[in-house]
């Protein structure tokens, strides 16, 4: 292959991963999620508040403490809407070295209600819960690219009763 | 639960069974006579002094229905008026913060122009430019004689900025009283920065939340604090102290965070305040601040009608914080207590399910505040003496609200 049929391929393996992560995130299946990302994976949800004018980070983990966090999961009483995400990668960037790349999908994150609020009338539900962008970072291996780092970045900022889920 | 003998009122006979009414969560006429009786009679904790840093900076809210701007003059003071424009009654300033020094597009730097016809204010209130004035009012209205209605305002507790739309609100001092004194150090011994804020709105009522804040028997919801206090040594000598105008205090424990698989021990903390403590002031009508090793959690509640109520949560450090310390009071803060946190989500579905079993038109129920354990832990005597004060504003029963009581308060 080419140098540009490489970057190309690598593109597309690179929109392919975070497609899986959707369709992994989608289905609940968060452990599954996290054999896409590497071991020095670090994942954070950020937003911007206009009424303090700061950034904000509403939530950060690393690989191990996303596992844990998953593990204890059913230990939790939570809302269990199921989330859809509905994404479009915008942007891929190889690094020059060709062994990293990064990413920009924006995305909209839908909850289908089932217990949140009064199942008998709302449950299959859907309603906009909430849009961002994800920001990603890859690293090529011999199995293809990991995610190394997730930054959520969130436009809607009234989460109301919020969520547990990774997003 | 037919068995159990309810009785009205006394909310700390130490035999009785008391409860409320559901209907004080619920009915459309007392929701309204509380915003008339309570929320615009009392003083408010609203936003924090470093949201507004700058002299002309502001921030704007609305506080029973009444839209205010809070503004930081160019002589440094926090001050807050109606944010009501006197000629047509628009609002006046539209963004949530920001710095008067930016321009509107129908007026100049350093004033808050009203978009409509482009009146124009300093950040003392007073009107500064009505456009033809001389050719519409002739000498019947002067610029000078108009200003922006000022609400009483102190900056207290830690720097929060409080306010009442009643002019003749008692001094803040009066109201707060002693209630503070557990925090006092915390709070007080050096300037705090925010770095967190969300909001919540949730199909429930206003006092559903206080309630909860002022009980901890609910810890049985929450994964976490059954692992890190719960089960812990010093958590059911946790007391509750009550103090006069509906406020009052939970005690420090120790909290072992470790016992929660993945979450860490506490390094930071806050003046005087011993490493992974946690304490509590819950403040008549609806605020908490709550403070948990290294982070400052003050909760302020918007009630919009019987069954929705507008939940603001703020997170806060020491201003000195290094960029790591406060990368770390931040991480402490949000995985409880942001909305992907762990124990904030189980809170906001606790009452909303009130909410759904409470709504307007549900039967009336008896709704228990009855647990009597020496004002420990799980006594419920934060919540029946937050109902002792309800019911001297209100001059009703909170077990029998839909009767005026004859001997109302006041
Ligand atoms: S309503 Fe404000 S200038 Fe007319
Ligand atoms: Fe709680």
């Amino acid at each position: 292959m080419g140098m540009n049929e490489t970057a190309a391929s690598r593109a597309e393996a690179v929109r392919n991963a975070i497609y899986r992560a959707c369709l992994f995130l989608d289905d609940g299946k968060f452990k599954e999620w996290l054999t896409l990302c590497a071991a020095d994976f670090s994942y954070r949800i950020k937003t911007y508040s206009p009424e303090i004018r700061k950034e904000m980070t509403w939530y950060e983990q690393d690989w191990s403490g996303l596992s844990k966090a998953i593990e204890m999961l059913p230990l939790h009483n939570t809302d269990h809407g199921r989330l859809t995400r509905h994404a479009t990668v915008y942007e891929v960037s190889l690094d020059p070295s060709g062994s990293e790349a990064s990413a920009t999908t924006s995305f909209v994150c839908y909850r289908t209600m089932l217990d949140g609020i009064n199942a008998h009338l709302d449950a299959g539900e859907t309603q906009l819960f909430l849009i961002g962008k994800y920001h990603d970072r890859f690293r090529f291996g011999a199995e293809g690219p990991l995610f190394t780092e997730r930054t959520v970045y969130l436009d809607t900022r009234r989460l109301d009763k919020g969520t547990h889920y990774p997003i | 639960m037919s068995e159990l003998r309810k009785e009205p009122v006394l909310y700390d006979s130490g035999q009785s069974m008391p409860y409320v009414d559901s209907r004080i969560y619920s009915d459309e006429g007392i929701f309204a006579e509380e915003i008339e009786k309570i929320w615009k009679k009392i003083w408010l904790v609203t936003v924090h002094e470093s949201e507004l840093p700058e002299p002309l900076d502001f921030r704007t809210l609305t506080i029973a229905r009444e839209p205010v701007v809070i503004v930081r003059g160019t002589d440094n003071k926090i001050r807050a008026f109606r944010n009501v424009c006197p000629h047509r009654g628009n609002l006046i300033v539209r963004k949530p913060a920001g710095n008067l020094s930016v321009a509107e597009p129908s007026g100049n730097a350093n004033y808050m122009t009203c978009m409509f016809h482009a009146w124009q204010y300093d950040c003392f209130g007073r009107c500064v430019d009505i456009p033809r004035m001389k050719q519409g009012y002739q000498d019947r209205l002067r610029k000078e004689d108009i200003s922006l209605e000022a609400l009483p305002c102190e900056v207290k507790h830690g720097g929060f900025v409080w306010l009442s739309l009643n002019k003749n609100v008692e001094p803040l001092a009066e109201f707060t009283g002693e209630a503070f004194d557990i925090m006092k150090v915390e709070l007080d011994t050096e300037p705090l920065d925010i770095f967190h804020y969300h909001k919540a709105i949730i199909p429930s009522n206003y006092k559903l939340w206080h309630d909860t804040n002022s009980e901890f028997y609910h810890d049985y919801m929450h994964y976490f604090n059954r692992a890190t206090s719960m089960m812990q040594k010093g958590y059911f000598e946790r007391q509750y102290t009550a103090f006069p105008n509906g406020h009052c205090t939970v005690g420090s424990m120790e909290v072992k965070y470790e016992a929660y698989q993945g979450a860490k021990e506490r390094p930071l903390s806050f003046p005087g305040m011993p490493r992974n403590g946690w304490k509590m002031v819950d403040l008549f009508p609806g605020a908490t601040y709550n403070i948990r090793g290294s982070s400052l959690r003050v909760d302020t509640t918007t009630p919009i009608g019987p069954n929705l109520v507008m939940i603001e949560f703020r997170g806060l450090g020491l201003k000195r914080d290094t960029p790591e310390e406060r990368a770390q009071r931040i991480r402490d803060h949000n995985t409880i207590w942001g909305p992907f946190g762990r124990n904030l989500h189980e809170d906001l579905l606790g009452i909303t399910g009130q909410g759904v079993a409470m709504r307007p038109g549900t039967e009336p129920r008896q709704v228990l505040h009855g647990r009597h354990e020496n004002n420990s832990i799980h006594d419920e005597i934060g919540m029946r003496h937050f109902y002792a004060e309800w019911q001297r504003r209100m001059g009703r029963s909170p077990s029998d609200p839909m009767r005026e009581l004859s001997l109302a308060a006041e």
